[in-house]
């Protein structure tokens, strides 16, 4: 059975989450890769970010271009990917969807700074399928690598990394 | 060539790039149907999604993967058969129309040498701007055959893939040890698993890439020989399982192709983790 998440979410959603439940992930998401999320956690770094107009509280990060051929997950253990989620986690992000095992130091820094990383197949014909909306936040300049804002609805993923525990382990 | 002609071609290579790149052949599915009925827990969920996503993706016509891949091009050519540069233009017009009907994804790097490899000048906006890479001209034995072989490689299995020499030792063993080591490391850091292992052994690293190619291009799901059996099982025992969340199913086959070998103690290798969609390929009679 699955659990239904619609985003953003709060802190105590994100602490529930087990490695292994099953999701369906709804709402409004963030889509971003190893082009923009460097410049995202250079924006939080700086302050700037603050007045970008991005909120980031409760948010969530699929590591995905965005392209007319639709999204799918690149994978997460890109150094650009993974070094970024500690900075993104601390400024509010709770979930990093991708795909690919991630090191035991980052199922460590997740839970301590209460986010959770999940995973899902790169289906992108079934993704695209269910995408309600889609816009450009920032740095619409990088293309397919911008990052985007969609409303997506019932997006099927695993929770993978959750309280410092990872499916990969 | 008149330009009818040309336009068939043109449309046959459209018609072919756009069915490697969302559908599934026959034996696909039911690898993966028998994967299904043997595997179990978050395994079998993974791929209960990726053959929903093939049955979108055919119904659309869409991509499988939003990774649409780079084209590569096999010809096949017997000696009652002719082609001429404007086939070769002909196929890669076609190209440009299947990217653009498909869509493919437009990734496509801007520049000259340094901005191309830096990505400093940013992406063409235009999917038809990604260019096969150099085609594969191959004589057959069939003298009236002229066969195009489309296949779609996506960035994920590239990272993975590995070519290297392999000191035999005179035992075909020792070589498939090797492969399946390869394969095991590689296998659980694709992400993108189950995975088709597709592998070329050679004279040198270009062949053994290019018998690796003929292998995505003619291997078949319900074909399988000992060493491809033996290579798929052995991989398999690693429990990576599908997306890497543990089960029996890592790899739903292998695909090998061993060509003409060098009088020495080494033979090269050239193996490719293809990713849980690939070997995305279509294959058409021009």
């Amino acid at each position: 059975m699955e659990k239904k998440l619609v985003f953003p979410i709060d802190i105590k959603t994100a602490d529930e989450l087990r490695i292994r439940d099953r999701i369906l992930i709804s709402g409004r998401i963030f889509c971003g890769r190893d082009a923009v999320l460097p410049k995202i956690a250079a924006m939080i770094n700086d302050g700037s970010i603050k007045d970008s107009g991005i909120d980031l509280e409760g948010g969530l990060i699929f590591h995905t271009a965005v392209s007319p051929a639709g999204v799918g997950p690149t994978s997460s253990n890109k150094v650009e990917i993974e070094g970024t989620m500690e900075i993104l986690s601390h400024a509010g992000i709770r979930m990093h969807l991708g795909k690919g095992a991630l090191r035991k130091e980052t199922a460590e820094i997740l839970k301590r700074e209460h986010a959770v990383y999940a995973v899902l197949p790169p289906v992108t014909a079934l993704l695209t399928s269910r995408v309600i909306s889609k816009r450009t936040v920032a740095f619409a300049e990088l293309g397919m690598e911008a990052l985007y804002e969609l409303e997506v609805h019932d997006y099927p993923a695993v929770v993978a990394i959750a309280g410092g525990e990872s499916i990969y382990e | 060539m008149n330009k009818d002609e040309f336009d068939l071609v043109a449309d046959k290579t459209a018609g072919a790039l756009i069915r490697a790149s969302s559908c599934f052949r026959t034996d696909k599915y039911d690898a993966y149907k028998a994967a299904i009925e043997t595997d179990d827990g978050l395994s079998c969920w993974a791929m209960e999604q990726i053959v929903e996503n093939a049955h979108i993706a055919e119904k659309d016509s869409s991509p499988l993967c939003d990774d649409t891949g780079i084209p590569h091009v096999i010809l096949e050519v017997g000696k009652n058969r002719q082609i001429s540069g404007m086939t070769l233009e002909a196929v890669q017009e076609g190209i440009r129309r299947g990217l653009r009907r498909l869509p493919g994804r437009p990734m496509a790097v801007k520049g000259d040498d340094k901005q191309r490899i830096d990505q400093s000048l940013g992406l063409f906006e235009d999917s038809e701007e990604v260019l096969p890479a150099p085609f594969t001209i191959r004589y057959s034995d069939d003298e009236e055959r002229l066969r195009l072989h489309i296949l779609m490689l996506g960035g994920g299995p590239e990272i993975r893939a590995r070519t290297y020499r392999v000191f035999h030792r005179h035992s075909i063993d020792i070589v498939l040890s090797e492969i399946t080591g390869w394969a095991v490391e590689s296998v659980s850091q694709l992400g993108c698993s189950p995975c088709t292992l597709a592998v070329g052994i050679g004279r040198s690293h270009y062949e053994a890439s290019n018998l690796m190619l003929q292998a995505m291009a003619e291997g078949r799901y319900d074909r399988q020989s000992e060493y491809e059996k033996f290579i798929t099982g052995e991989v398999n025992k690693s429990n990576t399982g599908a997306l890497g969340l543990g089960g029996k199913t890592s790899v739903l086959a292998t695909f090998m192709k061993i060509g003409p070998q060098r009088a020495s103690g080494v033979r090269i290798v050239c193996m490719r983790p293809c990713c849980c969609f690939e070997p995305r390929v279509y294959s058409v009679d021009l």
